[in-house]
């Protein structure tokens, strides 16, 4: 059997703002394999950010557990074998595009010239070579999140948790943005998590779990 | 929705909005606190003044019979408290036959006055020996003509017999300058030196003797008025002369050809208003910078949340809000600041005066003046803070604003017109210009009684101050954007394999670490300038007092009761770290008769420390071993050379009294140095020779005075001295810590402490302000850039790296320029006020001590904002993560 990357047992999350306790998910039980491709689905406030921070160790569940068993301790994920993608424009604006891609590989510690090189492939794969030496707000939306995609795939992760990559896009870009992830990731093992509005690109998706007022139902496709 | 925004306002802004207060509130407590130090120095200056002059008014009468209409017309110009009338009277000379021989002296004065004159008038006399009423005599009289109390003088009167009198006592007449003033001259005439020769007598002696000498020569007899008046003087120095002098004018005007006052007040009063204008001066000088830096500050603090704006100011549009809502809005958080900032500050100016400037009354007018004017600056403040950048948002494109803290550069107005450039350049035309004719600030042209501060002299140093300002932040600006790699490896230790990165952030955020940088700076230039000014003050008030006093503590008498007797016993005090004995004789130079000091120039700069600015050409040693390697050197004053055209090695014939004979005979000298200032010394004509050929010369080798330097207090070791010499007749010991509490000449004369205090306090509070603050509300704009960093997967010493990484370019760099700049600024400061210092500083003095301080503060202050937004993001930012 294959062993899962992340593993999610009965999943609770409660928020406590004030007095007053918000909860966010009920209750969560799935995992994740290399390779797969999953669209994290549900209305607005259903809990699929807050899922996705649980399954990236960016934050500790109130009640079930979750492991990593492929990838190690929750302290280790990131950078170099879980990456995020967001919503919004992510890109630090005081660095040019080439440096935004090799920032998760020098947080890994690699060497500076070798991150240089590896983050010059990926865009070169992704055909954003030409962009490469602009800022952001130098870019326009669509550039701008393709490029934050390359950044998550340049430390080559184990999975990429995207959180609404194409919220901001109008349709053509988001399907052109998913092209390219898709492209980018097909034949690799990196498994993707990606929560979405948007049906069409959930349909391209291998699973979809199906999330309604913090409680998950799984339906593969 | 008021009510909404107020919350809002105070739940997510209260950072902001307690620092646009603290800002406001120092703003206000420097300029408020300031002025009313300023203000009452003033006011002290003009309480000392009228406490120190021995008669405020001397009128001198045309005729003795217009006595009753005088008095009568000075009691209808002014209350007074004393009115004394005062004979004067001109002699062809005193004699005296003492020890078998007889002593002539030249033309001299003898004065009338009743027995409550002294009562009346105590700062014009000090009693030596013998009694103090009867017939007195001044102590440099006793000592030409060798009497002491019980001997006979012979008064050569002007047309008539001699007429005798026996002497009753001694005294010193230490204001003999203003009793002897010629009145009536015209402004600008120069002042006439006191007679040598001067007698007292009870005013029906003088009747007796001098009632013939006017009926014969009516010319050789005066009399004077010598008035105290009781008025409450305004507290200013400007307003006091002003009142003093017309008060003046009016008894000028109903004794029209009876008399003519000569108003010493006004004088004293002019002079003093001369160092009060230095004050001002000083205040523009050393405290408008703090005051523009608390203004910056405030400004930089009010517009650090300019992101959180736009997007509070989008939504509220959203909402359908109105432009005019909006400014409303603003104009209510400019009125909170504005509001609790004057508050606060005013608080703070009543504990600052508590503390500082204890048994100063804060009411008075001008005190009054300087808190609603610094109040209504903070208002201003908080409004143009505040609802500037807010209306400014509004009315400009959002993208432009959000591009003006990052980008590849773009070239501010001034930069492309080089107005730094040109500003350093006007200041140096200036500076060569206004240096050339030797540095004046403030105007007081002898004679006449007003003053004006030179306001050109300023062009320079703010023109310099200015223009490095700007050039510094081109400089940093360029260098930043052009030194990455330099930057890189600097920032290595810190920031290691992100130093790449980190520097390129930097690089690309150059105008927001300038800005701060620059603001750093002006906080330590501003701490480092007063600082080292105020040290480098401090320490020429005291060479200011131990040239006046001579040493720590100084033992002065007469050659026949020579302090040198008692060498061995002031020695062997406890808490004398050396000891020096000096000559004191009269000589004359030709017909003048100056002072001249007989030294060992070897082992006088034990006891007392001889400058180098004491001497043309700037070499005191080099001067000293000269005057030691030949016996009959002499160094003389700069007028004198002048006077009779000397040129060094000139032999010179000077006369010296003989004590076998008490006769004045020649003596030779030579000429080999000039001489400016020396220990005791007066300012203007002097010589100074070695001990022993004066001893030889004059059959004496008794010293008139002690120096003594003090291993600890000085006060002690003097009220130990005086228990050594009480016996000698006459001898005085004097220190220098009272010296120099009563010394009342020039700017060194006002008590700087408080100030000091006051501005050093002020320049760390900015200090940490500047470095901590800013840092921590720029931080706190890049909650966002850390949170995603956070997100990538950066480690806790990763996002240090950034985090310290900024905050050590900002401190380093603000720290060195700031200290290069208030080093130049305190250079510049000294330079300026070089009319101030007699003799000027060879050095400037630095305060380690405070400058640690400083450091400390500035470095805890970055540590505190850079640990306080560690913590932040000790635990993931998940509420702005959920943004991304
Ligand atoms: N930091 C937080 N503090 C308090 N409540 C929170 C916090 N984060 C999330 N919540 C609440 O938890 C619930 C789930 O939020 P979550 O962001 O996971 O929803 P979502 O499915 O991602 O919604 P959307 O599609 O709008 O992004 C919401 O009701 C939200 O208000
Ligand atoms: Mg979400």
């Amino acid at each position: 059997m294959i062993e899962s990357l992340v593993e999610l047992q009965n999943i609770g999350k409660i928020y406590w703002r004030g007095d007053a306790e918000e909860t966010a998910l009920v209750s969560a039980t799935c995992s994740v394999k290399p390779g797969d491709r999953i669209a994290l689905v549900g209305p607005s406030g259903s809990g699929k950010s807050t899922l996705l921070h649980l399954m990236g160790g960016l934050d500790q569940p109130s009640t079930g557990s979750i492991s990593w068993p492929g990838l190690g301790t929750c302290e280790n994920l990131r950078p170099q074998k879980v990456s995020y993608i967001f919503q919004m424009q992510s890109l630090l604006p005081p660095l040019t595009v080439v440096e935004n891609v090799e920032l998760p590989l020098l947080l890994g510690q690699i060497e500076a010239t070798k991150a240089r090189k590896a983050a010059l492939e990926t865009l070169n794969r992704m055909r954003l070579n030409t962009i490469a030496d602009k800022l952001p707000e130098e870019l326009s939306g669509g550039q701008a999140q393709r490029v934050a995609v390359a950044r998550a795939l340049a430390s080559r992760p184990q999975l990429i948790l995207a959180d609404e990559p194409t919220g901001q896009l109008d349709h053509p870009t988001a399907q052109h943005l998913f092209d390219v992830l898709l492209d980018s990731l097909e034949g690799s093992e990196t498994a993707l998590v990606v929560a979405t509005h948007d049906q069409a690109i959930a349909e391209r998706m291998n699973t979809i779990w199906q999330m309604q007022h913090g409680v998950m139902e799984v339906v593969t496709c | 929705m008021l009510r909404t925004w107020f919350k809002g306002i105070l739940t997510y802004r209260p950072g902001r909005l307690l620092g646009s207060i603290s800002g406001v509130a120092l703003t206000v407590a420097l300029l408020a606190s300031l002025g009313a130090f300023i203000a009452s120095a003033g006011a002290s200056m003009t309480q000392r003044a009228v406490q120190e002059v021995p008669a405020d008014w001397q009128i001198q009468l045309s005729h003795p019979s217009d006595a009753k209409a005088v008095k009568a017309a000075v009691g209808k110009a002014t209350p007074y408290t004393a009115l004394e009338q005062v004979g004067y009277a001109d002699v062809k000379g005193l004699i005296a036959t003492a020890g078998g021989t007889v002593q002539t002296t030249g033309p001299g004065k003898v004065l009338g006055i009743s027995a409550a004159y002294r009562a009346n008038f105590p700062l014009e006399f000090r009693q030596l020996v013998g009694a103090n009423q009867g017939v007195l005599v001044a102590q440099q009289t006793a000592a030409n003509l060798h009497v002491k109390p019980g001997d006979r003088v012979s008064i050569e009167r002007v047309g008539l017999p001699p007429s005798e009198v026996i002497v009753d006592g001694v005294v010193d007449l230490p204001n003999a300058d203003s009793l002897f003033q010629a009145i009536g001259l015209p402004a600008g005439a120069a002042p006439q030196a006191p007679p040598d020769n001067v007698l007292l007598l009870p005013d029906a002696q003088w009747q007796r003797i001098f009632g013939p000498q006017a009926a014969v020569r009516p010319d050789s007899v005066h009399t004077q008025f010598h008035v105290r008046i009781g008025h409450v003087l305004p507290a200013d120095p400007a307003a006091a002369n002003q009142f003093v002098q017309q008060l003046a004018h009016s008894l000028e005007a109903r004794i029209v050809g009876r008399g003519i006052v000569g108003n010493i007040l006004a004088t004293r009063l002019g002079s003093v208003q001369a160092d009060a204008a230095y004050g001002n001066v000083l205040f523009l000088f050393l405290g408008l910078p703090g005051a523009i830096l608390a203004v910056l500050l405030t400004m930089a603090i009010a517009s650090s949340g300019a992101n959180r704006r736009r997007k509070e100011q989008a939504l509220l549009r959203i909402r359908g809000a109105s432009v005019q809502t909006i400014i409303g809005l603003e104009a209510i958080e400019a009125l909170i600041v504005a509001l609790g900032g004057v508050v606060l500050g005013n608080v703070l100016t009543l504990a600052i005066h508590r503390m500082f400037l204890p048994g100063n009354e804060l009411i008075g007018k001008s005190a009054l003046f300087w808190t609603v004017s610094a109040s209504l600056m903070g208002f201003a403040l908080a409004i143009a803070a505040i609802l500037y950048p807010a209306w400014k948002e509004i009315h400009h494109s959002t993208v432009v604003s959000a591009q003006a803290t990052v980008g590849r550069g773009r070239k501010a107005l001034w930069q492309k017109v080089y107005l730094d450039i040109l500003l350093l350049v006007i200041s140096g035309v200036e500076f060569w210009r206004t240096a050339s004719t030797g540095y004046q600030v403030v105007l007081a042209p002898e004679g006449i009684t007003t003053t004006s501060v030179n306001y050109e002299a300023f062009v320079a140093p703010l023109c310099f101050w200015l223009g490095a300002v700007l050039f510094s932040t081109r400089f940093l600006e360029g260098w930043m954007s052009g030194g990455r790699k330099i930057l890189a490896r600097m920032l290595n230790p810190v920031a290691r394999e992100l130093s790449g990165v980190v520097s390129s952030s930097l690089s690309r955020q150059r105008l927001l670490i300038v800005r701060g940088i620059i603001l750093v700076a002006l906080a330590v230039s501003f701490a480092v300038s007063t600082a080292v000014f105020n040290t480098t003050y401090n320490a020429q008030s005291h060479v200011d007092a131990e040239l006046t006093n001579g040493a720590d503590v100084t033992v002065t008498g007469s050659i026949m009761s020579a302090p040198s007797t008692r060498f061995g016993e002031l020695q062997a005090l406890p808490g004398v770290a050396a000891i020096q004995p000096m000559q004191h004789r009269l000589v004359y130079v030709g017909n003048d008769l100056q002072d001249m000091y007989g030294i060992d120039p070897q082992t006088i700069g034990q006891a007392t420390n001889i400058a180098n600015a004491y001497f043309v050409g700037g070499n005191a040693q080099g001067t000293l071993a000269k005057l030691s390697k030949q016996p009959d050197g002499v160094l003389v004053s700069e007028e004198t050379v002048k006077d009779y055209q000397l040129k060094l090695g000139d032999k010179i014939n000077l006369r010296l009294q003989n004590i076998k004979d008490h006769q004045y005979h020649v003596v030779p000298f030579h000429f080999i140095g000039i001489v400016r200032e020396f220990p005791t010394a007066p300012k203007d004509s002097f010589l100074v020779a070695n001990r022993s050929y004066i001893g030889q010369e004059t059959g004496s080798d008794a010293s008139e005075i002690v120096l003594m330097r003090a291993k600890g207090n000085p006060e002690a070791l003097a009220s130990r001295a005086k228990t050594v010499v009480s016996s000698l007749a006459g001898a005085k010991v004097t220190d220098i810590n009272s010296t120099q509490r009563t010394i009342s000449s020039g700017l060194t004369a006002v008590d700087l402490h408080g100030l000091t205090r006051l501005e050093l306090g002020f320049a760390v509070l900015l200090a940490a302000a500047s470095t901590g603050l800013i840092l921590a509300l720029g931080l706190a704009e890049r909650r966002r850039t850390l949170a995603v960093l956070a997100a990538l997967g950066a480690k806790k010493r990763q996002l240090g790296a950034f985090v310290w990484s900024e905050g050590l370019v900002i401190l380093t760099g603000g720290s060195l320029l700031g200290v290069i700049l208030g080093l130049g600024v305190a250079e510049m400061l000294v330079k300026v006020l070089t009319g101030v210092f007699d003799p000027p500083p060879e050095v400037l003095s630095i305060p380690w001590g405070y400058l640690v301080l400083l450091a400390a503060a500035a470095i805890s202050s970055t540590a505190a904002a850079i640990f306080g937004t560690n913590r932040l993001f000790h635990r993931p930012a998940i509420e702005e993560m959920r943004g991304l």
